[in-house]
């Protein structure tokens, strides 16, 4: 009778923004992501208590996935950024500051709701547009046919990660690692559709970084005698394979819904070994090299195919299942007879492979789309920390072949796009209200509000106490050191903006990135020739960074337009 | 004891909760409202703006508030919109009837009486009123919206006999509906997207059963997808499933499918059924014989040009193999309602393999245009391309959104949509009664109370509002079975010459004219008659007990009936059915599909303007305070949508210029643009009017400590 239980009532509360409670947790929650922000972003440690697995990390997927909120406006917003993440990989703190931002500086203008979401709206499709625009002065295009930009953009995202804790050399390192997996997963001739491979991702904890490396092909963990046993073969021609997906260790398979009635003496296990016997023989007499079973092979099996020099491994698994079809090119097999013979695949070649202490069993493809990664690094929570980056930076670099963009990164970006804000608003407001209801005076106060939201990210890239500049043409951030002697000469003391493109020896003002100043109109149309000669450029993926910002604003929005909450105490 | 348990349900009480429902739905009703954040049991987050869904999600306790959700949701279950409206309509009806009996209370006061008595007596009285209610509704209403506020009425169509809709009146309907729905930032993108996909669903000759299809199955016609922006959201061609392929073989040109509800390789034993083993030669052979018959299944699949197979079971690891091999594509574990959905697009039965095995031809195969994986941010789905053969069109539509809980406030709010418009393409049946006594040829509405209440009356007992001629209604009871019975034997009959001698004795001299119409009607709608027989009857009976009252109370009588003109001429709407007593005539007439008003409070104010016209010309007090309540309670709904509105387009402003337009005959100027259903209001009204009749007729609410019979009952069955 309990589960009968009656429901208990819902806690409803009107206007939830204006409680003390929800904005002491929205800036807790603001500390915590603006912390974790850049290059010298603070780490955090993540433990429960009672002892067992701690993560030390400075990334958002980390972090948010660990952190337990409760309160429902910070679960909207938490999850918002969680799903950008996982769809984009990067950019997940930067719209989480964004969102935070938002939300704090719009509440002090005390203007309706209505308003607000509507201006706002206005500006992020200002944003957006002028971001894919042709004229847009802060992102290069992406030239697949050098390395160069490839590696600033992978480069960019490891030393946005202080918690992989990589010394300068080993980020060039993986840098050059993490681009050659990807290069290695676009098929050579590959005309219209292009299906990319995979890189796995094989992991080789408390070893140097310096011993990571990229391999062609498919590596399975064994042990040494195992790898003994099968190996050396000789063979001078590509190896046939065979791959099943159906267990071969005899077990009696789905007998239907009735039930079998098995006479006195009738051995079924004796019916179903003499079928994987003869099933060996037909692999044998079809010449197969290599025998792959996702599941258990019998061990009467495997030793009969031994004994013809045939390769057997078995428990390989189900995430391996995809990468090994499409690297050898058979149908994985799901019948213990009549196999049929184009199922069967080939591998150009497998040796033992020994990477510090572990062995494995290395497939060479003929043609790869499919590698591997052996990834290392000193300590476990240093190693995950690396694996998250080197996925994030492998997906943004499928994000750049789709969109072959690349934005400024160090925080010019966002600089500029509000020097662009507030140069727009100020002298052309008409083209952005369009024919709306809102006033002028309503459009300058958001713009402010969402210029200074996205200063304030920037803003949190400076951890130690330095000031943050922008100059007055191009609109790009630069930093100074906390300790610099007071302001005399801004052109010895800076060196290079935020993303690496320009230096402090033009002639440029400057000015402290909080302070007032006049809209200027930030320098548009970025020219080729100072890409081209910048080598060391922090850069950030465009797919990415739209995505956040439209995240975090429509986010934002949404926190703000919330009149009730009703939280069920079920 | 039981006085402790138990809490008087009174008008009061009901309009506490419905005060606090109402600050609560207020604050997202209408284009300027705003989100609700609610948050589920096991946690997740659900942003809503849906009426019906914060209601639900308050998990309410009191008794009356929960009688109040159960009648807001078996509402939207039907429209699939209104639920805000309803409840404030429903708060400013109790708010009134507050106050009138308020006021009316006093008299009756003074007596000396305990307040228990009091309370049954003020019961008694909610009772009158209720039925009030429910005679205002059954009898009034659609006389009020057939002869009064059709003229106003426009058509969604641009041509009504086609039913062809434009594109810019359903975006316009479609905007406000979603004004209403979604957040502010994205109606309009939504309701773009909706119209897009109206449009590129529907066929010319797009019937009702479209919608039925698509309401239906919502579900299984869009997918969502979180971590983009809305604006990502888009419509594709075709079917997209939540599974990806088993095996994927790329195919193209001719490609057939087929449906399979039941694994393909056959089995030692089906349930019921004994499989009995010899021998390991019988078992190896029966093993053979399996993997033999399904490889040759489907190479006879394949040989038929089939490329795809859909399966609601997991298949074996030999049937995936062999189709592997075979060239097939595999798609496992559909459900149920994707199986149906598919089955009624493209009216293809499952296929079921062939016990004994011959090369005869399948027939339940089916084309699609394409078949391939699609992927949406990195999860993959199947894309089918299927020809439908039906007037839907198949197509999906991809929502997008950074959180969960919105994108199933836009699902929500897209299949709201649906409902809405599956109701608006339904004509819409309206009943009532008339009573023509105007000489100039404008029939005005007149509710004979005591027919209604004649059967009632011995119930009742004696309420406060007292009615002189009631009881010689109870003693002529016996008179009126006679006519009764006699029509019985004649309404099954096909209509005839006795027919129009059965009718005209009870028909006023006058009234000939009236008669050879009401006969042309009844022929013409002969098919009809026999469905409308039981009104029919009815309709009679109360004729019948007017006519006893007339030998009694001529001079009551004289002063209702008067000369009856044609009724024909007068109707808007073909009339269907009449039949005809000596004052008053029982109408059926319909409201067309698609009717639309202007939205902005238009529908309330109208029907405001005629109730209190109506309430001027009628004769029983209790007419006429019913009618000016529900009057004065529809203006609370466009004050709550011009609240935040100031100067020209602030409330006041705008009933005084559409009461001055109505007065001059000129036609009603709306600020807004966007219009809205005339059945969605219509429905909505009746459905508050019955939930308050609910409230006023219930006067105790006792609380039980037991369990709920019912509810044992199945428990008891469970264990058993």
């Amino acid at each position: 009778m309990s589960r009968l239980e009656a429901k208990k009532p819902s806690l409803c509360k009107s206007e939830p923004l204006t409680s003390e409670r929800v904005r002491t947790t929205l800036s807790v929650l603001k500390r915590i992501v603006t912390s974790c922000y850049g290059p010298s972003g603070r780490l955090k440690q993540l433990h429960n208590g009672f002892g067992g697995y701690v993560c030390t990390t400075s990334q958002s997927s980390a972090l948010l996935s660990h952190l337990l909120v409760t309160h429902p406006i910070l679960k909207i917003l938490t999850i918002s950024v969680q799903n950008h993440v996982s769809s984009f990989s990067d950019c997940g703190l930067f719209t989480a500051i964004l969102c935070c931002n938002l939300i704090e500086n719009v509440q002090r203008l005390g203007l309706t709701p209505t308003t607000v979401i509507r201006l706002n709206k206005h500006l992020l499709s200002l944003c957006i547009s002028y971001l894919k625009s042709e004229t847009c002065g802060c992102r290069i295009p992406v030239d697949f046919s050098s390395t160069q930009i490839l590696l600033c953009l992978v480069r960019s995202i490891l030393t946005s990660k202080p918690a992989c804790m990589l010394t300068r050399e080993e980020t060039e390192h993986v840098s050059a690692l993490i681009l050659r997996a990807f290069l290695l997963t676009i098929p050579e001739n590959a005309e219209g559709h292009i299906i990319l491979g995979k890189s796995l991702i094989v992991p080789l904890k408390d070893q140097r970084v310096i011993d990571s490396t990229v391999l062609p092909g498919i590596l399975i963990e064994m042990s040494e005698v195992q790898l003994m046993r099968l190996l050396p073969i000789k063979k001078s021609t590509a190896l046939k394979v065979a791959l099943f997906c159906t267990t071969l260790s005899g077990d009696i398979s789905d007998t239907g819904e009735g039930t079998v009635v098995v006479s006195y003496g009738v051995s079924l296990e004796n019916a179903v070994l003499d079928q994987l016997l003869n099933l060996g023989r037909q692999l044998v007499s079809d010449h197969v090299d290599l025998v792959l079973c996702q599941k258990v092979i019998h061990p009467s099996l495997k030793q009969f195919l031994n004994m013809h020099r045939v390769i057997a491994v078995d428990r390989i698994g189900v995430t391996l299942m995809e990468p090994l079809t499409k690297m050898t090119g058979t149908q994985p097999i799901g019948s213990l007879g009549s196999i049929s013979p184009n199922s069967y695949g080939s591998v150009k070649d497998v040796c033992a492979a020994k990477f510090g202490s572990k062995h494995f069993f290395h497939l060479i493809p003929n043609e790869a789309t499919i590698c591997s990664l052996l990834l290392c690094n000193r300590n476990e929570t240093a190693w995950d920390e690396l694996k998250l980056t080197c996925q994030t930076a492998l997906h943004v670099l499928q994000l750049t072949l789709k969109e072959p963009w690349a934005l400024l990164g160090g925080g010019c970006t966002e600089t500029h796009l509000t020097a662009y804000i507030r140069h727009k608003t100020h002298n052309d407001p008409k083209s952005i209200l369009k024919d709306d209801e809102c006033t002028q005076t309503e459009l300058q106060l958001i713009a402010e509000a969402f210029c200074s939201a996205l200063e304030s990210v920037v803003g949190s890239l400076e951890h130690d106490g330095g000031e943050i500049l922008t100059d007055m043409k191009y609109g790009h951030l630069w930093s100074v050191q906390a300790d610099s002697p007071c302001i005399a000469n801004w052109p010895d003391l800076l060196s290079h903006c935020g993303c690496g493109l320009y230096n402090s020896q033009e002639e440029l003002s400057w000015s402290f990135l909080r302070s007032t100043r006049h809209p200027f109109v930030p320098q548009t149309c970025l020219p080729l020739e100072a890409v081209g000669s910048a080598s060391n450029l922090t850069l950030d993926c465009l797919t990415a960074k739209l995505s956040g910002l439209q995240v975090a604003v429509e986010t934002a929005n949404l926190i703000l337009d919330l009149s009730y909450v009703i939280e069920d105490k079920n | 004891m039981l006085s402790s348990m138990a809490a008087t349900g009174s008008v009061k009480a009901a309009l506490q909760v419905a005060e606090v429902l109402e600050a609560i739905v207020s604050c997202c009703m209408g284009p300027e409202g705003r989100q609700v954040l609610c948050t589920k049991p096991t946690g997740e987050v659900l942003l809503s703006r849906n009426g019906g869904r914060l209601l639900e999600a308050l998990h309410l306790q009191h008794p009356i508030a929960r009688m109040i959700v159960d009648c807001v949701s078996s509402h939207l279950k039907k429209t699939g919109d209104g639920a805000k409206t309803f409840i404030i309509f429903l708060c400013h009806l109790l708010r009134g009837l507050h106050a009138v009996t308020d006021r009316e209370k006093d008299p009756l006061m003074c007596e000396n009486i305990q307040t228990h008595g009091r309370h049954w007596k003020n019961c008694c009285q909610w009772k009158f009123i209720s039925q009030a209610l429910v005679t205002f509704q059954t009898q009034i209403l659609d006389g009020i919206m057939d002869q009064y506020l059709s003229r106003h009425f426009l058509s969604i169509f641009s041509s009504a006999k086609e039913r062809t809709l434009c594109r810019s009146s359903l975006e316009l309907l479609l905007e406000a509906y979603f004004c209403g729905r979604v957040g502010r930032n994205n109606h309009k993108f939504i309701s773009q997207l909706m119209c897009d996909y109206f449009f590129k669903c529907m066929t010319c000759k797009t019937g009702i059963d479209v919608f039925e299809l698509v309401d239906d199955y919502f579900v299984e016609l869009n997918v969502g997808v979180t971590g983009l922006p809305v604006s990502d959201s888009r419509i594709i061609a075709g079917l997209v499933l939540q599974k990806d392929f088993s095996v994927y073989c790329p195919a193209d040109g001719d490609i057939r499918m087929v449906i399979v509800t039941e694994t393909i390789q056959p089995l030692f034993s089906t349930s019921g059924s004994e499989f009995i083993l010899n021998s390991e030669a019988q078992f190896q052979t029966s093993q053979f014989w399996i993997m033999e018959k399904t490889k040759a299944i489907m190479k006879h699949l394949r040989s038929q040009n089939v490329k795809l197979l859909l399966s609601s079971v997991k298949q074996p690891d030999l049937v995936i193999y062999y189709a592997g091999v075979n060239g097939i594509s595999v798609v496992e574990c559909l459900s149920s309602e994707v199986v149906s959905l598919i089955r009624r697009i493209i009216g293809l039965s499952p296929f079921v393999p062939p016990q004994a095995f011959s090369q005869c031809e399948i027939s339940n195969t089916a084309l699609v245009k394409f078949c391939k994986p699609l992927i949406l941010r990195s999860k993959r789905y199947v894309h089918l391309g299927l020809i439908g053969t039906c007037t839907f069109i198949p197509h999906c539509v991809v929502l997008c959104g950074p959180v969960q809980g919105l994108i199933e406030q836009h699902e929500d709010a897209l299949h709201g949509a649906f409902k809405m418009l599956r109701q608006l393409f339904k004509d819409l049946d309206l009943n009532y009664m008339t009573q023509t006594s105007d000489q100039n040829g404008t029939s005005s509405l007149f509710i004979y109370k005591n027919s209604g209440e004649s059967y009632q009356a011995p119930d009742t007992g004696k309420g406060s509002i007292q009615r002189p001629y009631q009881d010689t209604v109870v003693e002529n009871k016996d008179e009126l079975e006679k006519p009764q019975t006699y029509l019985k034997v004649h309404s099954n009959l096909v209509i005839s010459d006795v027919e129009l001698e059965t009718y005209i004795p009870y028909s006023t001299p006058t009234d000939t004219f009236q008669t050879d119409e009401t006969l042309k009607c009844l022929s013409l709608e002969r098919n009809r008659l026999t469905d409308d027989y039981e009104p029919l009857l009815k309709n009679n009976s109360t004729a019948y007990s007017t006519r006893g009252n007339k030998r009694i109370d001529i001079s009551y009588e004289n002063l209702q009936v008067t000369n009856i003109t044609g009724k024909g001429s007068m109707l808007p709407v073909s009339c269907k059915l009449q039949n005809m007593g000596a004052s008053q005539s029982y109408l059926s007439s319909s409201m067309p599909a698609g009717c639309v008003l202007p939205v902005g409070g238009n529908f309330e104010i109208l029907l405001h303007y005629y109730l209190l016209n109506y309430a001027k010309k009628c004769h029983q007090s209790e007419e006429t305070m019913v009618s000016m309540i529900i009057a004065n309670a529809l203006l609370g709904i466009p004050r709550v949508l011009y609240k935040s509105k100031t100067g020209k387009y602030s409330f006041p402003h705008i009933y005084i210029r559409a009461v001055h337009a109505l007065k001059t005959n000129q036609p009603l100027v709306s600020s807004q643009t966007g219009l809205e259903s005339v059945t969605g209001k219509y429905q909505l009204l009746t459905s508050v009017l019955q939930c308050l009749t609910k409230i006023l007729t219930i006067d105790l609410v006792i609380t039980v400590k037991r369990h709920p019979q019912k509810v044992h009952n199945q428990d008891s069955e469970d264990e058993l």
